[in-house]
């Protein structure tokens, strides 16, 4: 009932936004600026994190907070590759399963520890022990065998088995590097009150109000990626928790707040056009948000309906109406900026009516009822979709349209609202045709987490699966496997463009839009910046203007 | 000899009145006990997977192991009369549990986020009782037309839906004229929509009971005989006409407040506030248990204190309640 409420009143605020960035005057332009000491600067955000600590869980929120006050193990540039941070360099074994990490020595904690090899072993232990219930993290190295610490600032990893993409993950802020102390308080004290070695320092967690950062007064190493060096520009950062999307836009708008998260797509035209607010925009790399076909049950455990399904979605079509232009479609089974993704499947994925209808025919739905939809052997041709509340009302609109474009081929789509534990339960027991998903990592090997059989759901774990289209090939699996056995580009390259063929040619997800992360600046801020691992905010170079 | 008369005279008043709050106490008790009953069950049927949402949304990759690890600690591979039992003898020892969805003590969740919601909840009450009383006492019985004008917007305001009313203020105070921030964040300022959102419908109820009961108040001989002592209009509706009106509105108050907390959640997600309005919203959606039966109680103990205060408050305006009772 209240969900129903909420997003009633989220569609109503949302229209109202529309008039307001209506009216609201354009303002003048902005010169130069050169980077100004002190201030403090507001940032808004659509969802709270449950927990501060990026390794418990692993919520995207949780990251957005990690990467202002974590460093990583090494840092990743915008084209990909692996850079230093806080190893300044590492070699790894021939059979791929041992990196000894070189680290700097001269990195302190906030709270005054000392960064060494002990530490990284603090981490990566804490990250994989089941009391911290990482999952996001802990599932990104599940290879992890230990850690030994031959002296003071060299940490020897041990996995396994061959793990390429490691230095990958070990970039993103979900892998952030704590003091250990802190992470030794017990893991609800550490969410509360997380200690790491960044730019800021996490000073108070008012729960539903905001998060409130200090300058970490003796940052120097900053890794190579970072526009500047030494601490921060801001005195403090204040994170608010705003999470109905016009009022955070309002907020922006009228100078309240100077950055916002998440800006809602009906306000986004008209803060391009705003001469006091700037858009910042950038796809986050992983698996395009999509919807995963069941190839378990009928009707998608055959290839041509699953491709006449994906054949009669005009997913453009649908974006642009539900975007307002402002969303493109996803380029294939990775998002563009994932390294090694290939444009070459997107074809794939185009609206073709007239395929589809063919398709169907050949597969015996050629016969339709009276609604117009296809029926065989006395059964109606339905697509039973889940949709989640956390999906917004966006993406509902979404599969709204896709629903009638379907309806057109003689699919039958049912569109079915459910709360996001529900939803989770349906997806567990494999009770769905289609379900909405997508998953936001810096690596290829996110096509062997999504589709490869060993995430089919292991026993024991109450059904959970990452692998949402039952997907299992063992020509897939293999070669999914092997690109983690090299760590040499070119071959990974190669491998990882068969992959990408072998999923689009087997038409398991409708792809929608990469995941973004979508930014709104006022005049009195600059310098914001996303960082490549998972297009996450770094206020680290911001300075503010009041 | 008369001292010991006068006490006992006293204790006869008083013993009612605590036999009184006594029996509430008690049906209270019974309430909260039902009222957890009733999230437990509901929130333990309704189909789902608690542990997979506390684990990280939707992408979120644990381990078998860590996802074992997540139902022991929760309690779920407990049978569900097991768990129930469990969880109501906790709650018996005072214990509220730990919400696992926010990784702290319920106790800690509720202490941080009531304060927001009530004041919202005390301040649109008072706004509430304001404008009504203002609205009866300039309009009621003052003249045709004056007394029309008051009685329309009366029916009007409690005809506005409250989540409604809160979109257009935030639309035309906020968004437009930016009169008042868009996020209510504690300060004065950005009180004043949300409690107004919250007061003008209830204020419109509220002036619509009291104004019957204080036009059957004016007709009364006692006023008549205040106005022939010589007490000018405005001493005759104060001191006399609106206290005896003001018995129904108070009584309307308790069930006002109990709505209030329930519309609060509205009002608290609009105006992206913080409070138990959000705080159990979230509870809900994840199948918290700890958290939402520890907001349930909270709010059904609010509303079981405030009918209580409610009834304490009639005998002090209305004395003849306490002749009554003894």
């Amino acid at each position: 009932m209240s969900s129903f409420i909420e997003r009633r009143a989220t569609t109503a605020a949302a229209l109202i936004a529309l008039l307001a960035a209506g009216l609201a005057g354009t303002g003048v332009a902005r010169a130069e600026d050169v980077p100004a000491k002190g201030g403090t600067l507001i940032y808004a955000t659509d969802r709270e994190p449950t927990c501060l600590d990026p390794h418990v869980d692993g919520d995207m929120p949780q990251v957005f907070v990690a990467q202002q006050y974590t460093d990583s193990l090494v840092s990743q540039d915008k084209d990909g590759r692996i850079g230093p941070w806080l190893a300044k360099d590492w070699t790894i074994s021939d059979d791929g399963k041992v990196y000894t990490f070189h680290l700097r020595d001269d990195v302190t904690f906030t709270n005054g520890e000392k960064f060494n090899a002990a530490a990284v072993k603090a981490n990566l232990d804490h990250i994989i022990n089941p009391a911290t219930q990482s999952s996001t993290a802990g599932g990104y190295i599940q290879q992890y065998l230990k850690t030994e610490t031959p002296d003071e600032h060299t940490a020897v990893v041990y996995l396994k088995k061959p793990y390429a993409a490691f230095l990958e993950v070990l970039a993103q802020g979900f892998l952030g590097i704590e003091a250990p102390s802190a992470l030794a308080r017990g893991r609800d004290e550490n969410c509360q009150s997380p200690v790491g070695s960044g730019p800021f320092k996490v000073v108070k967690w008012d729960r539903k109000s905001e998060i409130v950062f200090e300058r970490n007064p003796d940052y120097k190493w900053a890794p190579p990626t970072a526009k500047h060096q030494g601490p921060a520009y801001l005195d403090r950062l204040v994170w608010k928790i705003i999470p109905e999307p016009s009022v955070r836009f309002a907020s922006l708008a009228g100078g309240n707040v100077d950055v916002i998260e998440s800006i809602p797509p009906e306000a986004e035209e008209g803060a391009a056009k705003d001469g006091n607010l700037t858009l910042l925009i950038k796809d986050r790399p992983g698996n395009p948000t999509n919807s995963a076909l069941n190839t378990r049950r009928a009707p998608f455990d055959d290839i041509r309906v699953r491709e006449a399904f994906v054949r009669s979605a005009d997913i453009q079509g649908a974006l642009d109406s539900v975007f307002f232009g402002r969303y493109q479609r996803a380029p294939g089974p990775l998002s563009a900026v994932t390294p090694f993704a290939s444009p070459d499947f997107q074809a794939h994925y185009d609206y073709d009516p007239d395929r589809a209808n063919k398709l169907l025919d050949e597969a015996g739905w050629s016969e339709r009822n009276a609604n117009g939809y296809r029926i065989k052997d006395g059964k109606t041709l339905t697509v039973e979709v889940l949709i989640g509340d956390f999906q917004g009302p966006a993406e509902r609109s979404l599969w709204e349209q896709i629903q009638a474009t379907a309806a057109e081929t003689g699919f039958e789509v049912k569109l079915q609202n459910l709360g996001f534990s529900e939803w989770l339960d349906r997806m567990g027991k494999w009770q769905y045709d289609a379900v909405g998903e997508y998953w936001n990592t810096n690596t290829a090997d996110v096509l062997r987490i999504v589709f490869s059989s060993e995430f089919l759901g292991a026993a024991g774990s109450g059904g959970y699966h990452q692998n949402a289209t039952g997907f299992s090939n063992p020509a897939f699996d293999e070669v999914v496997n092997k690109a983690l056995e090299t760590t040499e580009e070119g071959k990974r390259r190669a491998l990882y463009l068969d992959a990408q063929k072998i999923i689009a040619s087997n038409y398991l997800q409708v792809l929608t839009f990469p995941q973004s992360t979508r930014l709104g600046i006022y005049k009195t801020a600059q310098g914001v910046r996303l960082e490549p691992s998972l297009s996450v905010p770094v206020l680290y170079d911001a300075w503010v203007r009041k | 000899m008369s001292a010991p008369a006068g006490r006992s005279l006293q204790i006869n008043r008083l013993w009612p009145l605590g036999w009184l709050i006594c029996r509430r106490l008690l049906s209270g008790a019974l309430v909260l006990l039902a009222s957890a009953t009733v999230t437990f069950f509901a929130l333990r049927l309704t189909p789902g997977d608690p542990v997979r949402a506390v684990l990280g949304g939707p992408t979120a990759n644990p381990t078998p192991e860590t996802v074992a690890r997540a139902i022991a600690e929760f309690g779920l591979d407990r049978p569900l009369p097991v768990q129930y039992l469990l969880h109501i003898g906790r709650l018996l020892r005072g214990d509220l549990g730990t919400s696992f969805s926010q990784h702290q003590q319920v106790s800690a969740v509720i202490a941080e986020q009531i304060g927001p919601t009530l004041w919202l909840t005390g301040s649109a009450v008072a706004v509430a009782w304001l404008l009504s009383t203002l609205s009866v006492l300039a309009t009621a019985r003052r003249g045709w037309a004056l007394s029309a004008v008051g009685s329309a917007a009366e029916t009007m305001a409690a005809a506005l839906p409250q989540f409604w009313l809160g979109l257009v203020l935030l639309a035309v105070f906020a968004f437009g004229l930016r009169w008042f921030p868009p996020q209510s964040d504690g300060g004065f300022l950005g009180m004043v929509l949300p409690t107004l959102a919250l007061a003008v419908p209830l204020a419109g109820f509220l002036a619509q009971v009291t104004r019957e009961s204080f036009e059957l108040a004016l007709d009364q001989p006692f006023i008549l005989s205040a106005r022939m002592r010589g007490l000018g209009e405005g001493a005759v509706r104060w001191r006399h006409g609106l206290r005896h009106a003001a018995l129904p509105g108070i009584s309307l108050s308790a069930w006002a407040i109990g709505s209030l907390i329930g519309n609060a959640v509205l009002v608290e997600v609009i105006f992206s506030r913080p409070g138990l309005g959000r705080v159990l919203y979230q509870a809900v959606s994840v199948q918290d248990m700890p958290l939402t039966i520890g907001v349930t109680l909270v709010v059904t103990l609010v509303y079981v204190v405030a009918s209580l205060a409610v009834d304490l408050l009639y005998i002090l305006v209305d004395p003849r309640l306490k002749a009554k009772r003894t």
